[in-house]
């Protein structure tokens, strides 16, 4: 990524001789489906997650606190701890397994290039943003994310998505998620910056960190540490709560449904 | 291992049936353009009556299909944002610039092309003679370049929209089933047999009932399923000794979903029978009365097709376990938005052939000379 970046600004540097034609050769710079170029943020930092699931409780207070700070409507997320049920098939044994989710904010984001009119965009920092004052709603981003990160949102009608609470780290705090979480699982951080907690994990865990899907080439950001490689991809799991029934056929308990 | 999911969010549709709307009717409109050129832009005598009906198809079709593209955006009021901060890297981008310009070429080739027989309705009473007298803009005859310069305008500018509206879906690797080079193959020969479908139907409840038109469409249709079946082996053959990608997720869907499995039965058997349909008819001449059956069927290859693709890839989960549940909504986002987009496509259809004599057209006879001309109540299914 830091070579990346340093091409393009070598490429910045030799056009600004011809201001003129910037708007011109950036267009054919980037090819159809390429990253745009990353606007706004401090480009001396990037944030990125980690998220020590040996740590994790299910308790599901970033998910409560996630929507309690970023008004998300109800049924959607931005945050959510999955939950699953394992059993051993050789021993028999049962254990829980959590596996929190949110934005990755990748390194090669594959909702960014599609927006048709680049409200969503990648910050100098890393952090993945929406400006909902241009966004169109054409949920084209919600297609592309293989995370599920993005919904629209029903109350303004645009593309929603975390964003590790870049209106807290901006002002000195921490993302709600993390504030709130009980076990201290998730870490936030700077990881250009050698003396962060995170950085520290990551050289200290380095070869047992995992990210979700790697297959599809996003580069995620945010980092596992404790996690079953068989939970990377869609694990292979029987859908529990969506089947309790009651008598009649009809499915239980479920509030928010929008259709 | 064994595991349930015990927690886990249900993440709804993001892209409503007016998607599947807009990529029908735009399919229909570029492919019907196509099988216009030949009577339209080129003049060959055999194809002008397919060329009429396939060009009063082109122009309805391409009129309609951005306002349920329209619709699909939640924030429909801010479309002016694709042009005032449009984004080069993205398909989409690029698509919002082709479609104005192939709406506009198509709707001006119609008027070139139906500006001639207008004329000749400039005495007549009422609107039809005041719009025969406005809508021409002068005596002029329509000079024959014209007619080739705007029409292959129009085809160069339908091969943008057939380009992106393939590429759109086919790039995204977060759906498998999508992310495949054969699904904008399959957009392009499923909107030839739709849009030759919707000639046949025209050419029907127009009441122009030509039979060469009619025979000429079974043909394409034929030709266009065996390129489809064609595909669909490519495609199996490419795919089905992977673990992943498109056929994988396919067969994975198909195994575990009884929805998934009955909707690919109907597919099959839809296309077989249409195969089948058009086959008897080019051997059997004297069932060619009911070919708008198969004009009907051909249109709901069409859409299936799209629905199929659009609607129920959307369940296939990408990090929950099962399906995500879709029921479609009785309102504006479902059934109302499918039925009022094809109402205002059969309300364009017969404005249009209320004012526009589209009949005569391309030196084609006058309606009086057609005594069937008023049978058959419109139906478009």
């Amino acid at each position: 990524m830091d070579l990346a970046r340093r091409l393009f600004l070598g490429q910045a540097a030799r056009i600004t001789a011809g201001a003129a034609f910037v708007p011109l050769a950036s267009v054919a710079e980037a090819g159809i489906n390429d990253q745009p170029p990353r606007r706004g943020g401090d480009p001396e930092k990037r944030y990125a997650m980690l998220i020590d699931l040996r740590r994790c409780i299910g308790c599901q207070a970033c998910t409560v606190s996630c929507h309690i700070e970023n008004q998300a409507p109800l049924g959607k997320f931005r945050t959510i701890v999955s939950q699953s049920e394992v059993q051993s098939t050789e021993t028999g044994g049962l254990a829980q397994f959590m596996l929190p989710r949110l934005c990755n904010h990748c390194d090669n984001p594959p909702c960014v290039p599609v927006c048709p009119v680049g409200a969503t965009f990648q910050r100098e920092d890393g952090i993945v943003v929406v400006d909902s004052d241009r966004c169109v709603g054409c949920a084209y981003c919600v297609q592309a994310c293989p995370y599920d990160a993005r919904f629209i949102n029903e109350r303004t009608q645009t593309a929603d998505k975390c964003t590790f609470c870049a209106h807290r780290l901006e002002a000195g705090l921490l993302p709600a998620c993390v504030e709130s979480c009980v076990g201290g699982a998730r870490i936030i951080g700077d990881i250009h910056d050698p003396k962060s907690q995170i950085s520290r994990m990551i050289d200290e865990h380095y070869d047992e960190l995992k990210v979700l899907k790697p297959e599809k080439n996003t580069s995620p950001h945010v980092f596992y540490l404790g996690m079953d490689e068989r939970f990377a991809t869609r694990p292979a799991a029987v859908p529990g709560l969506w089947d309790v029934r009651d008598h009649e056929g009809q499915e239980l308990g479920y509030e928010y449904a929008e259709h | 291992m064994q595991s349930i999911e015990l927690i886990a969010p249900r993440y709804g549709i993001a892209w409503y049936p007016w998607a599947v709307q807009y990529f029908f009717l735009i399919a229909l409109s570029y492919a019907s353009l196509w099988l216009a050129v030949p009577g339209v832009i080129f003049g060959r005598e055999n194809w002008k009556a397919a060329g009429r009906l396939a060009l009063l198809g082109a122009v309805s079709t391409a009129i309609v299909a951005p306002i349920t593209l329209l619709a699909d955006l939640h924030q429909p009021m801010r479309f002016w944002h694709f042009y005032a901060y449009p984004n080069p890297t993205s398909w989409m981008a690029l698509g919002s610039f082709f479609l104005p310009l192939y709406v506009g070429a198509v709707v001006v080739l119609g008027w070139l092309v139906w500006r001639n027989p207008m004329r000749a309705h400039a005495n007549a009473g009422g609107v039809q003679g005041w719009l025969a007298r406005i809508v021409p803009l002068g005596q002029w005859e329509t000079p024959r370049w014209a007619v080739v310069l705007v029409g292959l305008a129009a085809v160069v500018f339908s091969l943008g929209v057939m380009i992106y509206t393939g590429a759109e879906v086919a790039i995204l690797k977060a759906r498998p089933l999508w992310h495949t080079e054969y699904l904008p193959a399959m957009f392009l020969i499923t909107g030839l047999i739709g849009a030759a479908g919707l000639v046949v139907v025209l050419n029907r409840f127009s009441g122009l009932r030509h039979p060469r038109a009619g025979d000429q469409m079974l043909t394409v249709i034929l030709v266009s399923l065996v390129l489809a079946g064609l595909v669909v082996a490519g495609w199996l053959a490419q795919g089905l000794t992977m673990n992943e990608g498109s056929v994988a997720a396919a067969i994975d869907s198909v195994r575990n979903n009884p929805d998934w499995r009955g909707l690919a039965y109907w597919n099959v058997v839809v296309g077989v029978v249409l195969f089948l349909g058009a086959g008897l008819m080019e051997i059997f001449g004297s069932l060619r009365g009911t070919r708008w059956i198969l004009g009907l069927l051909a249109l709901h290859v069409a859409w299936m097709f799209r629905w199929t693709v659009l609607m129920e890839v959307q369940t296939v989960a990408r990090n929950s376990a099962g399906f995500q549940h879709y029921a479609i909504d009785p309102g504006s986002q479902g059934i109302l938005g499918i039925v009022g987009s094809f109402g205002l496509w059969l309300a364009v259809v017969l404005i249009i052939n209320m004012f526009v004599p589209w009949r005569t057209a391309l030196g084609g006879r006058d309606e009086a000379e057609i005594p069937s001309a008023v049978q058959g109540e419109p139906n478009y299914g």
